[in-house]
């Protein structure tokens, strides 16, 4: 099987698990921001930013091991570009972070953006399985559908969240930009997810 | 999976005394087949209209929405499940009572409401976790 031939190699499963504790970091840092906002627990917006420094770390690891020789050149771009994805989406989680320390959030907004986190939180562990499918014989389909429906039910959260907001009223524009600036980001890693999703199905066919 | 995880909390009320046409409208502008109907009074309990009672009700029966009260057409008493419910248990209702809702309670409060789409999402988020952490 072309998986086996590919991926059973001892740089190849190196950089997998690289990738898994990307993917962890990732997972790690949106628990907690999940339990920033919930709590409101400003504290915590520094092991946020950690992470993302950890992440970068791993990354630039990544990027030199796939370059010293690990996977075949066609296998290097998606590999690269999948890694990519999950790093922007520890920044803007990371900036997600940042942009809450400033924020009073209503009781009824930070019960939404608690569940954004959750939920993008959840969409992290199963791109983690995902993952972990990756070097097995499991289909990724269904991990691949289970993330899809996540994002769907943060896409509903973030309509009605926004149509919401239009109705506050804003005191000034920099407390308005900051509270819209903190919804983008929060509501894009969600998407980043499904991206990064996307791209190991794209990874997974190649090796077919 | 527990209810909690894939409930929706997005929950819109209507008066019984409102006509068929405010909920059609109402639906549409939140974009949700449901409404919940508030009681008339101390004594009378929650009830639900759907999408499916005003076509089957009112349209498919050339009545006219804007003269019929919601009241006329509401489903009640309402099918309800605990936020820590198995999804195994809601199916299970569901297809007892051949519904395609059911409500979630907590302390005498409605707390959000289940649908069979979110019953099937769940269902495959489950399956997606089999043999993970996630």
């Amino acid at each position: 099987m072309l998986k086996e031939l590919f991926l059973g190699g001892k740089k190849e499963m190196e950089v997998i698990d690289k990738m898994k504790k990307h993917m962890g970091f990732l997972c790690l840092a949106c628990t907690t921001l999940k339990a920033a906002i919930e709590n409101r627990d400003k504290e915590l917006i520094s092991s946020v930013s950690d992470l993302e420094r950890e992440g970068d770390i791993v990354r630039r690891d990544i990027f030199s091991s796939i370059y010293e020789g690990a996977f075949l050149p066609f296998l290097r771009p998606n590999i690269c570009r999948f890694v990519e994805i999950v790093d922007n989406a520890l920044d803007v989680t990371k900036d997600a972070a940042i942009e809450y320390t400033d924020l009073e959030l209503d009781e009824e907004t930070k019960d939404d953006c608690a569940r954004i986190a959750d939920i993008s939180a959840k969409m992290c562990e199963m791109l983690l399985a995902a993952i972990e499918t990756l070097s097995g014989r499991a289909d990724l389909r269904e991990k691949s559908l289970a993330i899809r429906i996540y994002e769907k039910r943060v896409d509903e959260i973030e309509f009605d969240l926004i149509k919401r907001l239009r109705t506050k009223e804003i005191k000034n524009f920099w407390e308005g930009k900051a509270l819209s600036d903190f919804i983008r980001d929060l509501t894009s890693i969600s998407d980043l997810i499904e991206d990064a999703s996307d791209y190991l199905q794209i990874i997974n066919i190649s090796l077919r | 999976m527990k209810v909690e995880e894939i409930m929706n909390k997005k929950i819109e009320y209507i008066e019984p005394e409102a006509t068929v046409y405010d909920a059609i409208e109402k639906m549409v502008d939140k974009r949700i087949r449901s409404l919940l109907v508030n009681p008339k009074d101390e004594q009378d309990v929650h009830g639900l209209i759907t999408v499916r009672d005003i076509v089957f009700k009112i349209i498919n029966k050339n009545l006219n929405p804007r003269k019929i009260k919601v009241g006329e057409i509401t489903s009640k008493p309402l099918v309800c499940v605990a936020k820590d419910m198995p999804i195994e248990h809601v199916m299970a209702l569901m297809e007892k009572f051949n519904i395609a809702r059911v409500i979630v309670y907590e302390e005498k409060k409605v707390y959000g409401v289940v649908s069979l789409f979110d019953v099937m999402s769940g269902s495959l988020i489950e399956k997606a976790r089999e043999g993970h952490s996630a």
